[in-house]
């Protein structure tokens, strides 16, 4: 009998200390209290709670970093220099990292967590990026599958950018995602406009902000957007330029033509634009504006399959058909790209056949 | 089947939030090793290989990826489109590496039927013959495609 009542004692001081271990544990492990980061050299000293993801803890400071897939480590953008605090590189940030990235201490921020301390490098230009809270004014079909999406700043009212940069725009939870995700899309407006943004977004079967845009969003809705950011933008030279594009690649060469033309930038410029048929080209009107407007300007649009139906006159075949063509190239020449990796990368190689200079192509690929 | 811890983990990656929004496996309540196991089967009565039907969806897709972003016409009566999206994936499977993010679809002109699919769709089936849980918004039943594809089976 004594046996038994002693067992039973036994197993439930086991069960106590069980308890009570578990309750520190829970209290201590994960419980990493304030962390400091300290941004470039000192210059700004942040304290945020630690346990969170570095692009959580600094987007909470309202310090931006560019990230397409909302944290989930698979675009690659969100790249840090952290000096110190940062600890071993993980598994989830080899793939995106270098072996001279890692040698110089950059890091995936959506992956390290804040643990401790940390001294950080970031980019003066991000210190620009804010978060913007907006109101939908227009949407418009461009083509079937592509939508001109038109808001107005509120709160910051205005914004500086460079034309070709692009910015994150945050869906919602809604029936596709039970969660907030942030996706990074193209301006298509002029940067001289700073109350009003324009994107041209294309839709993409089960892609969660292109669905969102697409089937939800209505003219009045609230939207919340942050950026700019990237480093695709017109350079400062007064070489020729040849602009390359397909599909939802528009945008950011229509910002860079429209900010050319207020700013009378005469470069000679000739703007090569890939569709299937007349049904997939949009846009057409702007650009013969802009052919009357600007000096030098030339619109060249090729249908790799035109219907009977189109009446096409223009140019036929592949884009990189049709460039290979007309490019004259040389070395005083620039090349801005916009597309899928497989046009752009199609596209560079006719561009250095031509005698482009490497070093003068300059491309927003969508990977 | 029992899943092995090592299944259990991949399936906790395949959980929405951890690799993707959604996740892999919709509202399949299936073990992961049974939806593998019963795909396997399907795969098995088709006389096909999960490789035959990757090769398939892998050479729709670069073939239509020379309509750079747009609809093409593939002989003898499909049209395909290959959108890139930015960015990687990482396999939940923990392969290492990333895989590209760009979304394919194929139309069957002659019988109207359609499949939409990514490059990681390719990736799970060649390399794990997955072809995600029922439910999951890229689940795609191995007889859909090989009826829209129209790949033909072994002997």
């Amino acid at each position: 009998m004594n046996e038994v009542l002693l067992a039973v004692l036994v197993c439930c001081g086991i069960a106590v200390a069980l308890t009570i271990l578990i309750l520190i544990v829970n209290a201590t492990v994960g419980n990493y209290g304030e962390c400091e980061l300290d941004i470039n050299d000192g210059s700004k000293k942040l304290t945020v709670e630690g346990g969170e993801s570095l692009l959580s803890s600094l987007n909470s400071q309202g310090i931006f970093i560019p990230s397409a897939c909302g944290g989930k480590g698979s675009c690659g953008l969100c790249k840090l220099k952290i000096t110190a605090g940062g600890k071993d590189v993980l598994p989830t940030e080899i793939p995106w990292l270098t072996k001279e990235e890692i040698a110089e201490q950059i890091r995936l921020s959506c992956q390290v967590k804040v643990k401790n301390d940390m001294k950080l490098e970031i980019p003066e230009e991000y210190f620009n990026v804010k978060e913007f809270s907006t109101i939908i004014t227009s949407i418009k079909d461009l083509t079937h599958d592509i939508k001109e999406i038109v808001i107005d700043l509120k709160k910051p009212s205005e914004i500086n950018f460079k034309a070709g940069q692009f910015m994150q725009i945050k869906v919602p939870k809604y029936e596709l995602s039970n969660e907030e995700v942030y996706r990074a899309y193209s301006l298509s407006s002029s940067s001289s406009e700073r109350k009003t943004l324009e994107f041209e977004i294309r839709l993409v079967p089960n892609g969660i902000c292109t669905s969102y845009v697409h089937q939800y969003l209505k003219e009045g809705d609230k939207l919340t957007v942050n950026g700019p950011y990237g480093d695709f933008y017109l350079q400062d030279t007064d070489s020729e330029i040849v602009c390359i594009a397909g599909g939802s690649g528009m945008a950011p060469i229509k910002s860079i033509l429209h900010y050319m033309n207020e700013k009378q930038i005469n470069r000679r410029t000739r703007y090569f634009f890939g569709a299937r048929s007349r049904k997939d080209l949009f846009l057409e009107d702007t650009m013969e504006k802009l052919e009357k407007e600007m000096p030098d300007f030339k619109f060249i649009p090729a249908l790799s399959s035109p219907e009977p139906e189109d009446n096409w006159i223009g140019e036929n075949g592949l884009i990189t058909d049709v460039l290979d063509k007309h490019l004259e190239g040389g070395n005083n020449t620039e090349a801005y790209l916009c597309g899928s990796p497989g046009m752009i990368n199609a596209c560079i190689e006719i561009l250095l056949k031509n005698g482009v200079p490497e070093d003068k192509i300059y491309y927003d690929k969508f990977a | 089947m029992k899943q092995s811890p090592k299944m259990k983990q991949i399936q906790e990656n395949m959980k929405p939030g951890v690799v993707t929004v959604n996740g892999f496996i919709g509202n399949d309540k299936r073990d992961l090793v049974q939806i593998l196991d019963q795909d396997n089967s399907i795969v098995r009565e088709l006389k096909l290989t999960h490789g035959m039907i990757a090769d398939k969806m892998q050479d729709f897709r670069d073939r239509g990826e020379a309509g750079l972003g747009e609809f093409i016409k593939i002989e003898p009566h499909f049209d395909v489109q290959v959108i890139s999206v930015r960015g990687g994936i990482r396999c939940p499977f923990e392969d290492k590496g990333l895989i590209q993010k760009d979304s394919i679809t194929v139309k069957n002109l002659k019988t109207g039927g359609e499949i939409n699919y990514t490059d990681l769709s390719i990736h799970f089936i060649r390399k794990h013959g997955f072809y995600q849980g029922i439910g999951s918004l890229y689940r795609l039943n191995p007889e859909r495609i090989v009826e829209v594809l129209e790949i033909e089976h072994r002997g």
